[in-house]
């Protein structure tokens, strides 16, 4: 994805034009980068800097920066606690991330049949993707309530006690992952259906006469062809449960027993929640959280990427 | 969140009239330019929370023309409405004098962060609504008139005000904020289900093991041995912890639960509050009780779906378990129950209250919005309140009046409330715990609720960790407002 | 997967065929209950909800919920409709402007520096939103815009991964045309305007789409700066303002969550060959 930018070969402003002329072409070349400059300078990197400088400082009670406090905001984090929310969120990252792409390509495949009705599955299976995370939580809450959960109706019939989804700390991670994964499989299924839809049928039906069985042609043949799709889902998807707030603050609310509090639930909660206004602890947080972003992207650029097969 | 609506009921006397415009226009400049510092509020509270703001006089109003205050709430829905009507009453009453303007907050953590936010940048309202556990916060944040400052000045006469929930509002004998919107915890029973079940609806349990004794009659199980209605359910919520330390006379916090000084210790760890865990892992584990998640939303819900035969739940929610449940079952009330029989002590009020702002305000905003304040507080303001929203009347003669009167005949299980709040004496048990970081507390003490009762985590284990996960915050907390 | 996988694959047979049906059946069923539960949920009265399972069927229908969620006073979703759309759109119009003109100059104009340039344009890509809220959220705050909707988009309004979608789709432009144009003498708005920018249609459109479901979708930022402003909600905070909204019916909360969606369900109904494009033009590249 990251192409190298080509070194100013040229395309030139005006062939042969005299020195003043690219004094012109330069100073509106930085006039035409100056609204993106400005406004990625204002709110992306200089808000890092100041992330620096706010995670060496104590807050009053108003939240406002007092004394230097070094590095005492880190220090914090180099807990066994703060361990267990990295951990956590990683848990929740590869909870999401899995099967939030594995369902939707179950279901992407057979959808490319030549079958009666596979347009309206589609389009019946990507519905969930209009489905903020918010709403998706609510309206999951009102399936899983513990009072009138048609879920826990359906397994009771069939003589399973169902668990308390979000209040038992052993399922709440896995409930709120689940919606997440919900959530994101209409897209994903139409990401991936996509990408099926651009295999060549010759190509599967050479592979067939070969004699490779189903399973097995589709590991080694169709899913390179789709490589693109997929690693596609996979960063956004990595992305949505890196980043998850809605679901965690609306379900759970990070417990029970802070059972489903995650890095950026951490920041929310530290510096935003429930009266609190610890800005300096929520920056070191948030500086983690970078460190976290990038390792990932580079996990995801420098090793996967190398095995994505673009045509 | 889950604070927000629970508490209700109101209060006041007359406070006085007398002063009224007596020193007519003496001090008129004086007091306008005194605080021209508006945009200046900056560097927080640690400076300020030493030396407290006073009030001025009455006088402060004349000469001004009418004064704009501006009055953050977070009363939504029939309860905003019924705000809005009582603050057009006045409004009516004061043309030309004050004119009050409502803003809504959407609830109480967003209108103290917001309120956090305007202190810094100087565009802080008049007058302020805050939640219960909020009140050292503002103290400590050094921006408020005490409403007892305002009292002295006018010599009013507050015996009006119910003293139990005055006494909420009250930290060094000084009554910091007017008590508004106040409520208490019940316990609510499915009056139908206690019939079935042989059981007197209207003796309902009056202690924990009562409540075992009755949910043990109140389980139904169908063929297949699947619970269909559960004895008892009810949300893991701080609040009703805290009820039953009250119930058992002990304080939550240290120095006094925060009445003498600030508090430096929440007492979490007690061997009350570990019976009390234990009775309800028990309830869990026998089936008996329903297990839920802090978020009383879905407690309600299994209550009036007849899922759960008793639940326990503030005053506030009545109107709406009534209004769920019609059609369905009864709904009766019985006083909250006591962790142990031999328990003397009551429950604490819970709700919010208002708080006169004066960082950065003129006396005559000051005084407009402490006239708005009272005037929310008289019996007749009071009575329509508590009949339009259900929350508890703060002003003890509001009980008296023909519209609330009218309002109870139809209501029996208020009365409840009612006489549980006047057998209730008022101790420092039963103000509560005044504690700085008292969200991130409740917030603490919930978790322990829930290792307990969904992870079997042995009690005093969950509690000495809560506890000692708020070390750290009190301690920043105490020494970032100097103290 | 196998089942649906080798009837994928193989010519499929009539068992293949049922199973496929099968899966498909079984996995709607389970995917789409909720959405069944939220558009019907709606129309119910709150009584047939208060029951388990639900009575989503053969009750009486009402149209009250939906009135009550639209008409009641505490989270008023009239305005957080106009402030999602002003959100999205005002993002969208931002990503386009700052990300056409930076592409071009980083493209067919010789400017100093582009090389470093385009890696801090990429770089920010790399930066969480969330690990600067707190920065930005005490920034936007000190400009006491009060309850303007600016503060809501004012952060998002350049983007890196705008940048880097348009140099990519800019650089395929035949440089030939390129040069003619300027042969021409077609100045360089002119080119960009009238030439380019129509070329690159499929670009634009990716990238606007993306952006506007960027600044629809976003929860954390609407939720603390809209912070006890309930003007200022967008349709994602609004609705955990009417979760929270104690006294809120199921029936009624599913209501207004319905009209919440009314656009990304018209969206994913209609415009799917659009999302998909606009999605994943930018990575698929």
């Amino acid at each position: 994805m990251l192409t190298r930018p080509d070194p100013p070969t040229g395309r030139p402003g005006k062939p042969g034009g005299g020195r003043s002329h690219r004094v012109r072409e330069a100073l509106l070349g930085l006039l035409l980068l100056t609204p993106g400059l400005v406004g990625l300078g204002v709110f992306v990197v200089f808000p890092l800097f100041q992330a620096v400088y706010l995670s060496t400082r104590d807050n009053d009670i108003l939240g406002n920066p007092t004394r230097s406090v070094g590095l005492a905001h880190f220090a914090e984090l180099l807990t066994p606690e703060f361990g267990a929310l990295l951990a956590r969120t990683f848990l929740f990252t590869a909870l999401v991330v899995v099967p939030g792409v594995l369902l939707p390509l179950a279901i992407a495949a057979p959808l490319t049949q030549k079958l009666p009705g596979m347009r309206i599955f589609r389009t019946a299976f990507a519905l969930p993707f209009a489905y903020s995370a918010s709403a998706a939580s609510v309206v999951w809450l009102i399936m899983l309530n513990p009072g009138t959960s048609p879920v826990n109706w359906l397994l009771g019939l069939v003589g399973v006690q169902a668990p308390s989804w979000t209040s038992d700390p052993g399922w709440a991670l896995v409930t709120v992952a689940a919606v997440t994964v919900w959530s994101v499989s209409g897209f994903n299924l139409l990401v991936l259906a996509a990408g099926l839809a651009q295999v060549d049928e010759d190509v599967l039906e050479a592979a067939r006469i070969d004699g490779a069985t189903g399973p097995r042609q589709f590991v080694s043949i169709v899913l390179p062809m789709i490589s693109p799709s997929l690693f596609f889902a996979v960063v956004t998807t990595t992305l949505t449960a890196l980043q998850a707030l809605g679901q965690v603050h609306i379900m759970t609310d990070g417990g029970p027993n802070g059972s489903t509090s995650t890095l950026v639930y951490s920041i929310f909660d530290r510096a935003f929640h429930n009266n609190n206004s610890d800005y300096g602890l929520a920056s070191a947080q948030g500086l983690v959280l970078l460190v976290v972003g990038v390792l990932l992207a580079a996990v995801q650029f420098g090793v996967l990427e190398r095995r994505v097969h673009y045509r | 969140m889950r604070t927000q609506a629970r508490h209700r009921s109101p209060r006041t006397g007359r406070i006085s009239t007398s002063l009224r415009r007596v020193t007519a226009g003496v001090a008129l400049g004086l007091a306008a330019a005194s605080t021209a510092a508006c945009g200046a509020a900056t560097t927080g509270a640690s400076s300020a929370t030493t030396q407290q703001l006073t009030a001025p006089p009455a006088s402060a109003l004349d000469g001004k023309g009418e004064v704009q205050v501006t009055f953050w709430h977070a009363m939504g829905g029939k309860n905003g409405e019924a705000l809005q009507r009582l603050t057009d009453q006045f409004n009516q009453r004061n043309q030309g004098r004050i004119k009050v303007t409502l803003q809504y907050k959407n609830n109480y953590d967003d209108t103290l962060s917001a309120y956090k936010t305007a202190l810094n940048s100087g565009q802080a309202p008049d007058l302020v609504q805050v939640y219960d556990i909020g009140t050292r916060f503002m103290i400590d944040s050094g921006s408020t008139v005490p409403v007892q400052s305002f009292v002295d000045v006018d010599k009013a006469d507050i015996s009006d005000i119910q003293p139990n929930i005055a006494g909420y509002y009250t930290v060094d004998n000084t009554l910091y904020s007017m008590p508004f919107n106040t409520s208490m915890p019940l316990l609510y029973i499915n009056r139908t289900a206690f019939v079935e079940a042989g059981l007197d609806p209207d003796k309902p349990p009056r202690t924990l093991d009562e409540i075992t004794a009755a949910a043990r009659k109140l389980t139904v199980r169908d063929a297949n041995g699947n619970i269909t209605r559960y004895g008892f359910g009810t949300a893991l919520y701080g609040w009703f912890v805290e009820q039953w330390t009250a119930l058992a006379g002990q304080e939550f916090c240290d120095q006094g639960n925060g009445r003498d000084g600030r508090a430096t210790k929440v007492n979490l760890a007690t061997d009350e509050h570990v019976k009390q865990l234990e009775w309800w892992q028990r309830m869990t584990e026998e089936g008996l009780a329903l297990k839920f998640n802090s978020d009383t939303a879905e407690s309600d819900n299994a209550f009036t779906s007849g899922k759960t035969a008793m639940t326990l739940e503030s005053t506030g929610s009545l109107g709406g378990f009534l209004a769920n449940a019609e059609g369905k079952f009864e709904v009766g009330t019985g006083f909250y129950p006591k962790a142990d029989a031999s328990h003397g002590g009551g429950p604490i009020i819970g709700g919010a209250s208002l708080w006169i702002v004066g960082k950065g305000k003129d006396d005559a905003h000051k005084r407009a919005a402490w006239e708005f304040t009272r005037f929310l507080a008289t019996p007749d303001a009071q009575a329509t309140w508590h009949t339009a929203t259900g929350y508890f009347p703060i002003s003890k003669s509001a009980l008296d009046t023909d519209l609330d009167k009218q309002w109870r005949a139809q209501r029996p299980q208020f009365d409840t409330a009612i006489k549980q709040l006047e057998s209730t004496a008022l101790t420092k048990a039963t103000q509560g715990c005044a504690l700085g970081v008292m969200p991130q507390a409740r917030k603490a003490e919930e978790s322990a609720m829930q290792a307990a009762v969904h992870q079997g985590t042995d009690p005093r284990q969950a509690l000495q960790d809560a506890e000692k996960s708020l070390d750290s915050a009190i301690k920043d907390y105490n020494q970032s407002v100097g103290g | 997967m196998s089942t649906a996988t080798r009837s994928r694959l193989n010519r499929p047979g009539p068992v293949p065929t049922a199973l496929t049906y099968l899966w498909l059946g079984v996995a709607a069923v389970v995917l789409l209950f909720p959405v069944l539960l939220t558009v019907v949920g709606g129309f119910l009265p709150s009584s047939a909800l208060l029951h388990q399972p639900p009575r989503l069927f053969g009750g009486d229908w009402t149209l009250d919920n939906y009135a009550e969620a639209w008409n009641q006073p505490v989270v008023p979703l009239a305005p957080a409709f106009a402030n999602s759309l002003f959100v999205g759109l005002v993002i969208m119009a931002g990503h386009l402007v700052t990300s056409c003109l930076a592409g071009y100059a980083l493209v067919f104009l010789r400017t100093p520096l582009r090389t470093p340039l385009f890696w801090l344009f990429l770089a920010t890509i790399m930066v969480p939103y969330e690990s600067i809220v707190v920065p930005n959220a005490l920034f936007v705050r000190s400009l006491g815009l009060g309850d303007n909707r600016l503060s809501l988009v004012l952060p998002f309004l350049a983007n890196g991964f705008g940048v880097f979608l348009l140099r990519q789709a800019f650089q395929q432009f035949p440089r030939e045309l390129r040069e003619a144009a300027v042969i021409d003498g077609c100045g360089h708005l002119r080119f960009l305007f009238t030439i380019l920018l129509p070329s690159c249609r499929p670009a634009l459109t990716a990238l606007a789409v993306w952006s506007f479901l960027q600044g629809w979708n976003m929860y954390f930022w609407p939720l603390i700066i809209a912070s006890g402003d309930n003007s200022m909600n967008t349709l994602q905070s609004a609705v955990f303002a009417l979760k929270n909204n104690e006294g809120a019916s199921p029936a009624v909360l599913l209501a207004g969550i319905s009209i919440t969606l009314i656009p990304t369900l018209l969206l994913v109904v209609f415009g799917q060959r659009w999302l998909v494009r606009g999605f994943t033009a930018g990575a698929v590249k």
